[in-house]
């Protein structure tokens, strides 16, 4: 399990250097002045910029200026916003718990629906069960996920107007938010009225969550699908069934838990995918995290904003994906012990 | 009485236009306490004809046969999961290649301990529990695996190949079966791992009288272990006998071209390896010749081979040959 943990930390480290690369590389791809770019200050004086100009030390070589904007990055900070001159390290931490707890909600719908219907589509392989299934989910993942955003505010929360259309929890209630996280905000919070605001903050995320899982869930739905067709095939279900072992101890003891190994690695996979979903369902829901931010900024051309959100929304994933690599490898012991590289 | 009679028993892969005789009308019959071998080329179908008897083949394949015989008992008219029942209750089976038949996210103990049949347990809940791990604890000596905890608590993946057969002839002889097939048991192992299973094959077959169908690419290999032989060619049945007739005087030209390949290389053939005595070799599912499908490849073969011949017996020595090589005995 050390080995294990080094080998990701390496993997790691070398993402980091690629991405702080790319988006250094940005500040100058960009139009304008490479240093207001890299800081945001449009409306610096001179002074003011001879200063940041130090401290992005644009006299050395290409090589120490990255040098320094790495120092900065790891210093807390991201430089300020073009449009609005905020600080965008203090706008991504109030803003990203909204996302991360979005998608996280998301995932776990299209998880939780997605791999059991997988499986009983598998297990009634070529027959009527799995061919509706197959072409549900055909049409689930066509759908655009913008039109599904507004059929469900049409359909919920203006026609039959179960559901709000909008935003994380109604103006009524009065959070205070030391975590940026509504949910455990709630929880800790002193507010008397603390079941209704959780209830409220439920009414909210559930519809723009199952708009960003309905295309997920699809692929999920077939990947555990081809996961336990494929563990069904195997010698060892075969020789299970010689055991005298029932169909359905079968399926229990010893089917599902192999399928699971093979889906959860894929799995992770998905979740970059879910989260460029959550950024364009957030713009819809008028959900206040950090793609409809990254979506403004791009409209408002806020260039230092637009180069700050990508690294930390990969840094995001990244940490996602390595997170699945543990889950994967506590899971299955053949993989702790897997080649460098190979999973 | 015969434990197990199958009179000419088919297996067809199904294919979407056509389907393809993988198996042609074999038939096998085992005495209670015999050690029957079972031998034939990479490719033969004994695999198949295995996994038929015990009902594991998906349903790609058809079988079907004339007779199907069960202790006296004909199975073929019951439905599917009642002949299944019978068969697992008293029929066990040891896979090729034993560590891609062990679940690999699944300790020994736990896969030993689900294939103990809750009808040789008495008492209630916990008391169950704690016999199923005594059970599997003994299975795992009677097969002589000394470290039964460590060996309890391991992956397959952990086990040698040698270790991981033990532990399947431990899961198989779990349920106390009547006859069990142990398929290639001995494949890509040392030679003394190879004399430790077959010694403990054949103990098992006088303690316990428990009848074995052992199978085998190589004919040389088991003669010393087996009573009577079958051989098959491409799905084809070849000649059956006991081990003296096959090994002394056989009457296919393909257990003779078996015998003198096992011979010339005087010691163990690699599985998979193409058979010296004969040219050619085995012919592909999708390219079987018509009739006799040894044809092509037969030093005996004349025109009548292109009709499939019809098995005769002589004295309980059966063969399938239009041009056997009994004349030249006398
Ligand atoms: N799942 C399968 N799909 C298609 N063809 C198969 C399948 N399994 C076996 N066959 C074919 O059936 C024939 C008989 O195979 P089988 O495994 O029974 O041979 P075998 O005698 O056991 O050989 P070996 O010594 O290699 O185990 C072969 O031609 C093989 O290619
Ligand atoms: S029937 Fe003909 S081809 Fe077949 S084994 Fe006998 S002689 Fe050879
Ligand atoms: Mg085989």
């Amino acid at each position: 399990m050390f080995i294990f943990t080094l080998r990701k930390l390496n993997l790691f480290l070398f993402t980091m250097l690629l991405l702080t690369i790319l988006s250094f590389s940005l500040s100058f791809l960009f139009p304008g002045e490479q240093l207001i770019n890299i800081s945001g200050q449009i409306n610096a004086t001179e002074q003011e910029l001879a200063i940041l100009a130090t401290s992005y030390n644009q006299e050395g070589n290409i090589f120490e200026q990255y040098l320094a904007y790495v120092f900065h990055i790891f210093s807390g900070d991201l430089g300020v916003s073009m449009s609005s001159q905020t600080d965008i390290a203090g706008e991504i931490v109030r803003l990203l718990p909204a996302t991360i707890e979005l998608s996280m909600f998301a995932f776990v719908i299209a998880t939780v629906i997605g791999v059991p219907i997988g499986f009983v589509a598998a297990i009634n392989h070529n027959k009527v069960t799995d061919n509706v299934i197959l072409a549900v989910a055909m049409i689930g993942y066509s759908v655009p996920v913008f039109w599904l955003g507004l059929l469900a505010i049409l359909t919920f929360s203006i026609q039959l107007g179960w559901l709000p259309s909008g935003g994380q929890i109604s103006l009524l209630y009065e959070i205070e938010r030391p975590t940026g996280f509504m949910f455990i905000d709630i929880l800790v919070s002193e507010s008397p009225h603390k079941w209704q605001a959780l209830q409220n903050a439920y009414a909210h995320i559930i519809l723009p969550a199952f708009v960003i899982a309905a295309a997920p869930a699809t692929v999920f739905i077939r990947l555990a699908r081809s996961a336990m067709l494929s563990v069904l095939e195997t010698s060892y279900i075969r020789a299970t069934r010689a055991k005298g072992l029932s169909f359905i101890q079968i399926i229990f003891r010893h089917a599902i838990r192999n399928a699971l190994i093979k889906v959860i690695q894929h799995i992770g996979l998905q979740f970059a995918n879910l989260v460029t979903l959550a950024m364009i369902t957030e713009v819809i829901f008028n959900w206040p995290g950090i793609g409809r931010w990254l979506i403004e900024s791009i409209y408002q051309r806020d260039y230092t904003a637009i180069q700050s959100g990508l690294l930390v929304l990969s840094t995001f994933i990244f940490i996602v994906h390595i997170i699945t690599d543990y889950t994967y490898a506590a899971l299955n012991p053949l993989a702790r012990g897997a080649k460098y590289g190979s999973r | 009485m015969n434990l197990l009679d199958i009179r000419n028993l088919s297996i067809e892969l199904i294919g979407k236009n056509e389907s393809t005789l993988a198996v042609d009308r074999v038939s096998l019959a085992m005495k209670e306490g015999e050690v029957r071998g079972l031998v034939g080329e990479s490719g033969s179908g004994k695999s198949l004809l295995a996994q038929a008897i015990i009902g594991v083949l998906d349903d790609k394949w058809r079988v079907s046969a004339d007779r199907f015989h069960w202790r006296g008992k004909e199975l073929l008219h019951l439905p599917i999961e009642e002949r299944k029942a019978i068969i697992t209750q008293d029929v066990a089976m040891i896979f090729q290649e034993p560590i891609s038949c062990l679940d690999p996210t699944t300790t020994i103990g736990e896969q030993l301990e689900e294939a103990i049949d809750s009808s040789q347990l008495t008492g209630n809940f916990w008391q169950r529990r704690k016999q199923r791990k005594e059970a599997a604890v003994t299975l795992l000596h009677k097969v002589g695996i000394k470290q039964h905890e460590l060996c309890n608590k391991s992956y397959p993946h952990q086990l040698t190949e040698a270790f991981c057969q033990r532990v399947m002839i431990a899961i198989a002889l779990a349920r106390r079966p009547m006859l069990l097939i142990a398929d290639e048991p001995t494949a890509s192992m040392e030679s003394t791992n190879q004399g430790q299973i077959f010694r403990l094959l054949a103990s098992l077959n006088q303690l316990k009288n428990m009848s074995i169908l052992l199978i085998s690419h190589d004919l040389e290999n088991i003669t010393h272990w087996t009573n009577t032989i079958t051989v098959m060619y491409s799905g084809q049945f070849v000649e059956a006998g006991t081990t003296e007739q096959i090994f002394n005087k056989p009457f296919h030209p393909y257990t003779q071209a078996l015998l003198d390949s096992s011979l010339n290389a005087n010691s163990n053939v690699p599985a998979k390896s193409r058979l010296m005595a004969l040219p050619g070799s085995i012919p592909i599912l999708q390219h079987l010749p018509i009739g006799c499908r040894l044809g092509p490849r037969c030093p005996r073969a004349q025109q009548a081979c292109v009709a499939a011949p019809k098995v005769k017996n002589y004295h309980g020595h059966q063969v399938s040959c239009h041009y056997s090589l009994r004349d030249s005995y006398k």
